[in-house]
């Protein structure tokens, strides 16, 4: 059969199917049924993001079925099959939307289905930086289970986020492979109508991230297919519905490559015939021009960003390390070159054989630097990093940084083989990779010595750390003379720019001025760039000449102004990866901050998706800010409008994280006591009214403030 | 970026008719007042009725007059006008190519000339069976020079070139009798056939005509690709502007004019020279633009991304601009009239070849030996021209639009090979375009080339024809100036892509090339050829059955005729927008537009609605790809 007659009669049955969903899904609940998916604020995305209408109701889900008819083409020409690809995605949304239908829970684990808008934000920042290269979305059971399990390995040790439907996602199951969002393995569903989740996931990325407005179908067409790099793997035996599917996925962009070879046709760079599923990786990725950053680092368990997220209980734990019971610490030490010999790694102690089963111990590694254009303000950046370093390894778990850190390394990594001395050679050849600039000369000395690790936590370490903290105390917008852009984003959001200043760092919550100086240090050319600050235009409001004129520039002349400390004028846009948004609540003066993890409702009468989707994608939404969470405590925290004293609402946990820094501001800023105990949280007001009352008793200062619209 | 649009023969056509106002404040004569002039067109002539072979004619043929004196029939009459015509086209392609011939054979280590592509010259070797092992590449290049001169007389045997086409192609040409033997040979047995008293058989006097027509396609075009390829490289992609506008006010213009590389690549070479540039600057010049107009046009710029100035009936208008200090010409499709054209304004023109030498010109010979000096003779007579302007006749219409050009079939085989897979297939062949047709994603290919013709609306045919087919998801390989056509309307520029299906745009983005593809020259068709039999090969398919066809909507000379046969006789099914002067016999016309199928998987159709002509063609692609089964 002709591949467009395969790609027509696959997209008829969805469709058929869909009808007969919807259909159904009237005669049980009525027209009126409410129709949705879970902890989004665009539904049904795929539908929104094609037609600019959103499905909030079975009629209007029938009303979809219409719609989709039309696009339904029949002509033999590509435009054709590229249509009814998208109408087979539509379909399968329909159909996988009428299984939510009436609050039911479709997808039981390891099936997840629906991928919520939080997800997808977390998943910004890494796929802007590369850390997740790619997104595979793996289709039908492979020929066996070990190849399933070794493909999926695969991808995910290059860091790929990985996406299942249908039988593979039994046969990792049967091998006990870890899946979830976590490790960026994500089963969505048995059938293929469930692929259109991972259409979704990228529809809703173009909206949030590229600020494509609904309903411009080129624009969303030429996003996908430009910057959302998936590609899709799709064992035999083929069927029509997947082929229509595939259809959809390559009018996208994104390829498919396939073991089933006499189905269809292939067509170069979109679907590829591959009968060694050993070689799927290399060629998809090649299909799709995904270049994987090589790290070879001689360990002996894998290493990529897809282990960032691994978890390790206390059962699968082999050792760990608390540096909140025992000395610990981490730092980087600025040295001459001629202290330090390359590549050299000492381990000063026991190592993980001479360590009992589940044992708490000391930790302290000292990653010693050289490299004349080296800065001790760049200490703190690398340092850093090293909590992104040690998690990518597999089965090693790293939290908190300085000399609070916690690492566990898991059973399989010890009886792979893995050691301490493993960890000096990760922190070597990373800080070596990624600050080549700067960086000449690395050395790692690691001390499990508890003795040793006492001395360095307390006489090296934390004086170190104090004057640190002293510098950054010190570091305010007003004592710098420049602040820089960074565009970090703009390959997912390509009119969005960030302005950072000591006291407001990029609102993804990765990038603080120290670390854009060293990013433009590192790459003068690249994503940082010095903003000078000497034409000042309004000093409260935080405006200057001069960040307007790099604001035109490098949103290529998308946004005229910003400010730095209003959320009212010109505010600072957003890409879609921010830690927290805020939003202005007019009962109290107000504003309302959410945070991505935050699942709940806020007093404005929006979750954090629904207030998210106000803003982001480069487009400037007075009223509603995105931001990193640091910023909270910030004496610039909307500095315009008064400042902090304007917070209502956070969500407990948040303010919990926030309050020390923040209460102290208030302390400084208006000798306010306590301020967090001023603002509401979830268990006190979920609605404007309990929230006024709340503050009212509290005597919230924002109470008394001059309204802000 | 600013928005990319088309330009259109509207627009075109309002810069011309502001050239003619200066031409006519100057008193110039132009082609559009010469047409009004030999308007209508003598119908015995179009028919190809009138026999003026002998001297006891002229005789024509009438429904009154049914026989000539010697009693040959309109079918013998017509025939033979035919064939000659396709002889004069033959030897005009052949010739050219032995002029490159000799060329390669001039090139030395320093040398005027030398070898660009020593890699197409180790091929070429092999082929012509040349030794090549332990010898200087020069000692390589004349043999191989002298290999080809002597495929335009070699007493026995066959064309060399042959052997690319695919098997089944040759034996159709063995089985009818119609392959070549030398390339001259064909072109004197045409005209021996043709004298009084030989052939006037219809089916001979067409067989002919294809047999001279390959000489031509497989022979001496084929030469003058090849060897123009060793001797000037061979094409890569490259970025280039198409239109008037690419003149520039300030500098000394020169316009190349013509089809043979050889002069105009030297000239290109020292206008570039820092010595040029300063001599020009010190005669109050702010540099030297070199642009060209036809197929030397072509040459240059797909081999050095020189600007493209127009095709072959805005000749005059480059004049008309009166910012050209030289129009340099070699052979070919120029006009006399821009001799006295030149008069009117301070232009040179400068004829050079012995076989293209017209009144009102200056003549500077040019020779393999002496290139260097006549081109810079030649570079330095323009540059003293430029104080001669005349300012107030200055206009230099503000219009031009980016393109890419160069996309010989090994540039092809490169942007096939960055949309296969190296894990999947094989690098280097035709696969990825074969899967693209199989598929449906592209439903064919038209291989569009030739003329202007005023009997047409000039490039209106070319480009409206390309719009509809590329909107089909159908790719164009062009050439000659329909390629120029092309470029000056945009359809070069890879943004055109929005102008495509949705399959024939995903190729364009996939391999990074504008939907048409400039291929060359006329005598490049026969890079057209290579293509079609490469395709062939890596589909297992006949030439005739590859969902491709030809066309040459606005063809005027007896060089398209040539082509035209030797591309039917590959099986290639060819459209015309202009009938060849043979409608007055129906025996040769049904032979040309249906017999031949019988013979070689192919014929001509004719159509003057160009609308039509693109639905005939999209139909005939189709039919090709239901009788594929894809």
């Amino acid at each position: 059969m002709l591949l467009f007659d395969i790609v027509f009669n696959g997209n008829d049955s969805m469709y058929a199917e869909a009808e007969k969903a919807v259909n159904d899904a009237i005669a049980k609940y009525g027209e009126d049924k409410a129709v949705g998916f879970p902890d989004t604020a665009y539904t049904l995305a795929c539908y929104y993001a094609e037609t600019g209408t959103k499905i909030t109701t079975l009629k209007e889900a029938k009303e979809a079925l219409d719609y989709i008819k039309t696009i339904m083409l029949r002509e033999r020409r590509l435009d054709s099959a590229f249509n009814s690809g998208v109408a087979t995605a539509l379909s399968a949304e329909l159909i996988e939307a009428m299984k939510y239908v009436d609050g039911q829970k479709p997808y039981e684990e390891p099936y997840l289905g629906h991928m919520t808008d939080a997800q997808i934000r977390e998943l910004g920042v890494p796929l802007v930086t590369g850390d997740i290269p790619g997104i595979a979305v793996i289709i039908n059971a492979a020929p066996s289970v070990e190849e399933a399990c070794a493909l999926v390995k695969s991808y995910q040790a290059q860091g790929n986020f990985v996406c299942l439907v249908g039988g593979i996602i039994e046969q990792l199951k049967e091998a006990n492979y870890k899946t979830g969002f976590n490790v960026r393995v994500f089963p969505i569903g048995e059938n293929i109508s469930s692929v259109a989740h991972a259409v979704s996931a990228a529809c809703r990325t173009a909206m949030i991230f590229g600020n494509i407005t609904p309903g411009d179908k080129k624009a969303l067409q030429e996003y996908t297919f430009n910057r959302f790099r998936a590609f899709v793997n799709a064992f035999a035996p083929l069927d029509e519905k997947t082929v229509a599917c595939g259809a959809g996925a390559i009018y996208y962009g994104f390829p498919v490559v396939t073991n089933d070879m006499d189905y269809t046709p292939s067509v170069p760079k979109s679907l590829i015939k591959q009968p060694k599923v050993e070689e799927f990786n290399a060629t998809s990725l090649e299909a799709r021009d995904i270049k994987i950053k090589i790290t070879n680092i001689d360990i002996p368990v894998a290493f990529a960003s897809a282990f960032e997220g691994e978890i390790i209980r206390r059962g699968d734990m082999q050792v760990e390390f608390d540096g909140s019971r025992v000395d610990c610490a981490e730092l980087v030490h600025t040295c001459e070159a001629s202290e330090i010999e390359d590549h050299k790694i000492t381990v000063v102690g026991p190592e993980v054989d001479d360590m009992e089963l589940g044992s708490k111990n000391s930790i302290a590694y000292v990653v010693k630097v050289a490299g004349k254009k080296m800065q001790p303000d760049f200490e703190p950046v690398i340092e850093r990093k090293f909590h992104n370093y040690i998690n990518c390894i597999e089965g090693v778990y790293h939290t908190g940084q300085r000399d609070m850190q916690r690492i566990r390394i898991s059973k399989d990594a010890f009886a792979a083989g893995f050691k301490i001395k493993h960890i000096g050679e990760v922190l070597y050849s990373q800080v070596k990779n990624e600050f080549d600039a700067v960086v000449d000369k690395c050395e790692v000395v690691i001390y499990t010595d508890p003795a040793e690790c006492t001395r360095i936590r307390h006489e090296v370490a934390i004086p170190t750390f104090d004057k640190r903290d002293e510098r950054l105390e010190s570091l305010t917008d007003e004592s710098v003379d420049v602040y820089y852009s960074c565009i970090l984003c703009q390959a997912f959001s390509p009119s969005h720019v960030c302005i950072v200043t000591p006291e407001r760092l990029g609102l993804c919550g990765a990038v603080s001025w120290l670390d854009a100086k060293a990013t433009n240090e590192l790459d003068p050319a690249g994503a940082c760039q010095v903003v000078t600050k000497e034409r000042p235009i309004d000093e409260n409001l935080g405006a200057y000449e001069d960040v307007d004129e790099a604001v035109k520039k490098f949103s290529q002349g998308a946004l005229e102004h910003v400010t730095l400390y209003s959320i009212m004028q010109d505010p600072m846009t957003s890409c879609g990866c921010f830690e927290c948004i805020c939003g202005i609540e007019p009962f109290s003066n107000g504003v309302v901050i959410a945070n991505r993890e935050y699942a709940g409702m806020t007093p404005l009468g929006m979750t954090f998706p629904e207030m998210a989707s106000m803003t982001g994608g480069g487009v400037q939404t007075p009223g509603f800010m995105g931001h990193g969470k640091h910023f909270i405590g910030s004496k610039k925290f909307m500095k315009a409008e008064g400042g902090i004293e304007r917070i209502v609402w956070m969500p407990k946990e948040l303010k919990e994280t926030v309050a020390e820094r923040l209460n102290k501001t208030a302390k400084e800023l208006y000798g306010i006591e306590n301020f967090t105990d001023m603002i509401g949280d979830e268990t006190i007001a979920e609605d404007p009214e309990t929230l006024v009352a709340f503050l009212t008793e509290k005597g919230h200062p924002a109470l008394g403030l001059d309204p802000m619209m | 970026m600013s928005e990319f649009k088309l330009t259109t023969v509207d627009e075109f056509e309002a810069a011309t008719n502001r050239l003619l106002e200066t031409g006519a404040k100057v008193g110039a004569d132009a082609w559009q007042i010469r047409v009004k002039n030999q308007t209508p067109h003598c119908k015995f002539g179009e028919s190809g009725v009138c026999c003026r072979i002998c001297s006891m004619g002229p005789c024509r043929i009438t429904k009154k007059a049914p026989k000539g004196i010697c009693g040959c029939d309109v079918h013998g009459i017509v025939g033979r006008n035919y064939l000659r015509f396709t002889a004069g086209g033959s030897a005009t392609h052949s010739d050219h190519g032995r002029e490159i011939a000799h060329t390669l054979y001039e090139t030395a280590a320093d040398g005027n000339y030398k070898v660009k592509d020593p890699e197409k010259l180790m091929r070429l070797a092999e082929e012509f069976g040349v030794e090549t092992e332990g010898r200087d590449i020069y000692d390589v290049a004349h043999e191989v020079a002298e290999k080809g001169l002597m495929e335009y007389g070699k007493p026995f045997g066959k064309l060399i070139f042959l052997k690319r086409a695919p098997e089944h192609t040759q034996e159709i040409w063995k089985r009818e009798e119609i392959e070549p033997r030398a390339i001259d040979r064909e072109v004197s047995c045409s005209m021996h056939m043709t004298h009084m008293g030989c052939s006037s058989l219809p089916e001979a006097l067409i067989r002919q005509s294809l047999r001279s027509g390959l000489s031509d396609g497989w022979g001496g075009s084929m030469m003058g690709t090849e060897f123009s390829d060793v001797l000037f490289g061979t094409p890569r992609e490259v970025e280039t502007e198409a239109n008037l506008g690419v003149m520039v006010k300030e500098n000394v213009n020169i316009v190349v004019h013509g089809h043979d590389p050889s002069l105009s690549e030297m000239i290109c070479e020292y206008a570039d020279s820092k010595e040029m540039i300063d001599y020009a600057k010190s005669m109050g010049a702010q540099g030297i633009t070199v642009s060209g107009v036809c197929c030397t046009s072509n040459e240059v710029a797909m081999r050095r991304g020189v600007p493209m100035a127009g095709n072959f009936l805005q000749q005059e208008n480059v004049v008309l601009t009166g910012a050209c200090e030289a129009i340099v010409v070699d052979v070919q499709c120029i006009f006399p009239a821009l001799g006295p054209l030149s008069k009117c304004f301070h232009t040179k023109f400068i004829t050079t070849s012995p076989v293209a030498q017209m009144p009102d010109s200056d003549f500077i010979r040019f020779n393999a030996k002496t290139a260097g000096e006549n081109a810079k003779m030649i570079v330095k007579t323009a540059i003293e021209n430029f104080k001669n302007r005349n300012n107030d006749l200055v206009y230099i219409p503000d219009m031009k639009q980016k393109a890419y050009v160069g996309f010989s079939v090994e540039q092809i085989e490169k942007k096939l090979d960055g949309v296969a897979n190296t894990h999947v297939d094989e690098m280097g062949t035709m696969v990825p375009l074969v899967d693209c047709v199989k598929s449906g994603v592209l439903r064919g290919a038209v291989a569009m080339v030739g003329c202007n013709n005023p009997k047409v609306r000039p490039d209106a045919a070319h480009i409206e024809l390309m719009k509809k087919l590329i909107a089909n998801d159908i790719i164009l390989v062009v050439s000659g100036c329909s390629a120029q056509a092309a470029a000056k309307a945009g359809l070069m520029d890879k943004r055109a892509k929005d102008l495509c299906g949705a399959g024939l745009k995903r190729v364009c983005e996939l391999a990074d090339i504008p939907p048409v593809l400039h291929m060359g020259s006329c005598v490049d068709i026969s890079r057209m050829m290579v293509l079609a039999s490469r395709i062939a090969k890596d589909s297992g398919w006949n030439i005739s059955q590859i969902p491709l066809v030809g066309c040459a909507p606005e063809w005027m000379s007896e060089k398209a005729v040539s082509i035209g046969n030797y591309v039917v006789a590959t099986g290639i099914d060819t459209y015309l927008g202009v009938e060849p002067y043979a409608y007055g016999s129906d025996v040769v016309d049904g032979l040309l537009k249906g017999g031949l199928e019988d013979w070689v998987e192919a014929k001509y159709t004719v159509e003057h609605d160009i609308d039509k002509l693109g639905d005939l063609m999209i139909e005939r692609i189709e039919e090709k790809r239901t009788a594929l089964g894809i």
